[in-house]
């Protein structure tokens, strides 16, 4: 939760950047980034985006019982220290960035990010066999990016439109 | 049929890998209709960290 906080607070900073643009124009870049981004997930779409193209390292998992998996937590919850296979996250940076929706929306979208993260494995821990759950995670995945990025889109265009 | 195969059962499909992102759609859209915009910051972001599910 606080890596996303962390990222979400750096994008509202920078949402500043885009505040002189017109609002109808600000969110016009959003709806149309939040319909490129549902065509992408379902594969109807090539749009390359940026990424780090690595995991988090396993070292840092091992620096101590509590602070290495606290650590390790907080880099994958920023949401910008390994892939990014979905295209939900840039959405939501977008929206954070184009919309500039305030300091405490901005934390809360960082927080849902982080807990969103954290639920993998809580999930995962709380199904009758995780190997199968892995299974299963493992062919559903695109269809796992593309219903939370229309979902996201879906809500992020109910928004800004009402 | 016994109640411990149901309850199993129950568990499987609540804990499927997209059991979450059907329950934060359906959280998502309803407060956005609702109008009640820091909880649909706070909903999309947990669809967007979820989608993220096995990449580490």
């Amino acid at each position: 939760m606080a890596g996303g906080a962390l990222t979400a607070v750096a994008l509202w900073l920078l949402s500043g950047l885009a505040s002189p643009l017109p609002q109808r124009v600000r969110f016009a870049l959003i709806l149309a980034f939040a319909a490129a981004a549902v065509l992408r997930d379902l594969g109807l779409l090539r749009l390359p985006l940026p990424q780090n193209s690595w995991q988090i390292p396993q070292h840092v998992l091992q620096r101590g019982i509590l602070s290495g998996p606290l650590r390790f937590g907080f880099e994958l919850g920023t949401g910008v220290r390994t892939y990014v296979s979905a295209t939900a996250p840039y959405l939501l940076a977008i929206a954070l960035l184009a919309g500039g929706p305030g300091i405490l929306p901005a934390v809360l979208a960082g927080a849902g990010f982080g807990l969103g993260r954290a639920a993998t494995p809580f999930v995962r821990l709380s199904s009758p066999d995780p190997t199968t759950w892995d299974d299963l995670l493992r062919r559903r995945s695109r269809w796992l990016a593309a219903a939370a990025t229309t979902a996201a889109a879906v809500a992020v265009t109910i928004a800004l439109l009402t | 049929m016994t109640a411990q195969p149901a309850a199993h059962r129950l568990q499987g499909w609540s804990t499927d890998p997209l059991a979450p992102v059907a329950v934060l759609a359906a959280m998502a859209v309803a407060v956005a209709i609702a109008g009640v915009d820091p909880l649909t910051w706070a909903v999309v972001g947990g669809l967007a960290g979820y989608s993220l599910s096995g990449s580490v």
